[in-house]
């Protein structure tokens, strides 16, 4: 065991955990930030995305010796006041249905949107399409992406 | 104690068969943190005539959802019945959602889209009930009669523009009596406000800011995590069990021998899957010969001669379907607090009333003692009914006197699902020399885990055309696959042979396929889906060199539906380019609910028609996660038009009849695009005849 003092959503955490800890993992069950998903845990769905100093990155493939000094950001975080454009977009447009993998496509389409502020649809499949949505909202997703982009839920 | 004294109880008409409590009954929270926890103020002034509804002095209303929402949008639907005769603010609408018990909700299992249609009767009972005493309670005040109020929005009207809102209501209103649930005049579809109105998903913001609460977030306090290591055939046992190196990981707190395989608990869940794989386990496997190969050849072998048939000319088709997994995006996980006198659960179940039996068997306590916590389930299709993880998670806390999570790896919910079994289809038909069909057989051999089914031919067709001489056989063989329901259940299989089939006797009866179905289908209902989904699919327009246009239709679950769809096939590559569907569910509650539904469902279609099986070897299932086991992603997923058509009838099911017509449509574009014929799901173009 080891001593890791990371940064999650701007609060400065200390952690005790084995070096080879998936973030997932110590998001999840060290610090109780669960909105985080397991979903496959081989980087195959992107249920567990997060931000690692803004780059979109799967958190069951990112070791927490890996972190240093990188800053977190979980779908807790997200937001600084109320809700993300993109939270809002995905209420107004109805995308989740189970729910289980929203927070991850909402993290992926986030760190999207911080580089490329208007995507296509091609770059926003590039961005989304790791991702899997067992219940098939990927139409409404992108919807939602798109309003997101263009300034958001009025 | 007046909660207790006022405590009476009420029969209730439907296929619910059970009574439901009266009095201010507490509806235990979902979660022990969440935000279902915090929609349960515990006044003394709320009034709950039942224990479907509550209403707050703050003008909240409280729907207590008693079936489970595994993404079909339930609780926004049961919701919104009983807001529609309350005449609630929509606005101050939350749900809570009800825990596992039948004999307070009636039964709660929640599968083959019976939850609209077997309690949408009731939830509109309640709203009008608690809305009449509501209005009563006013009506004594301003000393008027009832009949000269109305409601409105959460707020009783009266005669001289007088106004109370529900919330100022409930202590008056807790002193009217009950009346008769059965009593209640229920409104005509004409005034509804609510019901039809598209309307967005309760749980929306909860879900978006990572607050909503799965089974796999519960959190209690003191508790351990388990994850398991199981054999790698369906059956198999572990004989030898070497955790020396698993013992030895940080965190692995014991190792414990379960009958389906070997539980690691930790005090974190990397411990748990790092001791797991630090495992050294023989397994017993006496099914090492069985794989897919070996089952395909004995379901060929259980085919027999077709039922006697004479035409101009007659056709046969044989079809393969594989074993699916459900693959919920939630993987299974429960979280067991078992005491000596007491025992908790939180989990996700599509039979959270069946898990409570369940849990009491398990620990020998009376089911009163036993508290099962429904929480949102991250997919179900089917696969949350067996409750066997519940099983596993409440014998380990009785085992290690200490709450624990059990989590189920993406490995252990693949590899050891209760499938949707494979199956063969042999089908036969004759037609006249106009092109009728006067002969139709349909031999249906499944392999399932819990025996083969009987065999003999039945009049039961799911043909909705009216083709003479048709008949179908239910057969197979028993297979040493675990099995069980998958969204659609034998529609999966049957109309996708069915659809399929009915395309090439119209190509064989040199017809149009639409205009074929739309020629013998029987019921009026579903053939008008079927033309507006030609209408809208623009059914007959010239498609560019390699693309085709494909057509099919289903009706079921009280509901019907119809899908155009355009595929391009280029090398060994199929392009699913456009979907339409029209579905009719009778009387839609929720329009943009049913739109995602019929999405949702078609994206199934198109991961099982063009990616997804589960393949048999040595006895185990080979996928293990979803690099194996491929699901349509966002770039598979084309522009998908969804129509409602309400027919106006009653309340249709949802959640399974979006996927039956789908994948039949994409093989028969891929006829239409190639000439050739589909004869196995999943679709390979070179396997095309």
């Amino acid at each position: 065991m080891a001593v890791f003092k990371i940064n999650v959503n701007g609060q400065a955490h200390s952690v005790e955990a084995e070096p080879d800890m998936p973030v997932l993992w110590v998001l999840r069950d060290l610090l109780g930030l669960t909105g985080t998903k397991y979903g496959c845990g081989i980087g195959e769905c992107g249920a567990c995305a997060i931000l690692v100093d803004g780059e979109d990155a799967r958190g069951c493939q990112t070791p927490i010796s890996d972190i240093g000094n990188k800053k977190i950001t979980t779908i807790e975080g997200l937001a600084k006041n109320g809700l993300h454009p993109l939270q809002k977009a995905w209420i107004e447009h109805d995308v989740p249905q189970c729910g289980y993998c929203q927070t991850g496509h909402i993290m992926s389409a986030a760190a999207l949107l911080q580089k490329t502020p208007n995507p296509t649809d091609a770059q926003i499949d590039e961005a989304l399409g790791s991702h899997i949505c067992r219940c098939g909202t990927y139409t409404r997703i992108k919807e939602a992406v798109k309003i997101a982009a263009k300034g958001g839920v009025k | 104690m007046s909660s207790l004294t006022r405590r009476t109880f009420l029969k209730l008409v439907g296929g619910v068969g059970a009574s439901f409590a009266l009095g201010t009954f507490t509806v235990a929270c979902a979660s022990p943190r969440g935000a279902d926890a915090e929609a349960l103020p515990d006044k003394g002034e709320s009034f709950a005539p039942t224990v479907f509804l509550k209403i707050d002095p703050d003008g909240t209303c409280t729907m207590t959802i008693s079936r489970s929402d595994m993404g079909q949008g339930v609780r926004t639907t049961f919701a919104m019945l009983v807001a529609e005769e309350l005449d609630a603010d929509w606005s101050k609408v939350k749900v809570t959602q009800a825990p596992g018990n039948s004999d307070v909700y009636g039964g709660q299992g929640t599968g083959g889209s019976s939850s609209t249609r077997t309690m949408n009767k009731t939830l509109r009972q309640v709203g009008a009930a608690t809305r009449a005493m509501l209005v009563a309670a006013a009506a004594q005040q301003w000393k008027v009669d009832p009949s000269a109020c109305k409601t409105e929005k959460g707020k009783v009207l009266g005669p001289s523009g007088q106004t109370l809102s529900y919330g100022e209501l409930t202590t008056a209103a807790k002193a009217i009596p009950v009346p008769d649930l059965k009593s209640m005049k229920l409104k005509d579809r004409a005034d509804y406000k609510i019901i039809g109105k598209a309307t967005n998903r309760v749980d929306n913001t909860d879900v978006v800011t990572g607050k909503a609460m799965f089974g796999l977030d519960v959190h209690v306090d003191g508790m351990l995590y388990a994850a398991c290591l199981r054999p790698p055939s369906f059956h198999g046992q572990s004989q030898q069990i070497d955790d020396s190196a698993a013992r030895k990981v940080p965190g692995v707190v014991d190792v414990v021998p379960i009958s389906s395989g070997v539980a690691v608990i930790g005090t974190n869940t990397w411990a748990c899957l790092k001791g797991r794989d630090a495992l050294k386990v023989d397994w017993s496997n006496a099914n090492s010969g069985v794989s897919s190969e070996t089952l395909r050849a004995a379901l060929k072998q259980a085919v027999i001669e077709h039922k006697e048939m004479s035409g101009a000319k007659t056709l046969e088709a044989n079809f393969e379907l594989p074993y699916l997994a459900h693959a919920t995006m939630e993987p299974l996980n429960a979280v067991a607090d078992v005491r000596a006198d007491s025992a908790e659960v939180w989990s996700g179940s599509q039979s959270p009333d069946g898990a409570r039996d369940q849990i009491a068997e398990a620990t020998g306590l009376s089911p009163e003692k036993v508290t099962m916590h429904t929480m949102i389930l991250g997919g179900g299709f089917g696969r949350k009914f067996s409750n066997e993880w519940i099983g596993e998670a409440v014998n380990l806390s009785k085992h290690m006197k200490k709450p624990v999570k059990l989590l189920w790896t993406r490995e252990c919910d693949m590899q050891h699902d209760i499938y949707r079994s494979m199956s063969e289809h042999a089908l036969k038909a004759a037609i006249d020399a106009q092109g009728n069909p006067v002969g139709w057989s349909h031999q249906y051999l499944q392999a399932p885990g819990g025996g083969g089914g009987g065999g003999n031919y039945g009049n039961r067709t799911y043909l909705p055309y009216d083709f003479d001489n048709a008949f179908m056989r239910f057969g197979g063989i028993s297979a040493p696959v675990p099995t069980g329901p998958w969204r659609s259940v034998e529609h999966t299989q049957i109309i996708v042979a069915n659809e399929c089939f009915v395309d090439e006797i119209a190509h064989a009866a040199g017809q149009d396929p639409f205009e074929f179905r739309r020629k013998h289908i029987k019921g009026d209902r579903l053939r008008k889906v079927l033309e507006m989904a030609a209408e809208k699919g623009n059914w007959g327009k010239p498609l560019p060199q390699g693309s085709g246009r494909g057509i099919a239709c289903f009706d079921g679950y009280g509901s019907c539906i119809a899908h155009v769809v355009e595929v391009t096939v280029k090398g060994n590559q199929v392009k699913v380019d456009r979907m339409v569907a029209v579905v009719d569910v009778g009387t839609a509650i929720n329009p943009r609910g049913v739109e995602a539904q019929v999405q949702g469902a078609f994206v199934d279609g198109i991961s099982t028609s063009l990616k997804a099986a589960i393949t048999v070897e040595k006895g185990g299932a080979v996928q293990n996660n979803w690099d194996g086991y491929e699901w349509a992603r966002m770039t598979d997923v084309p522009k998908m038009e969804v129509y409602v058509a309400d027919s106006g009838g009653g309340f249709g099911g949802m959640g399974e009849v979006g996927y039956p017509s789908g994948p039949p449509a994409i093989a028969n574009a891929i006829f239409a695009a190639t000439g050739k014929r589909v004869r196995k799901f999943p679709i390979k173009v070179e396997e095309l005849v």
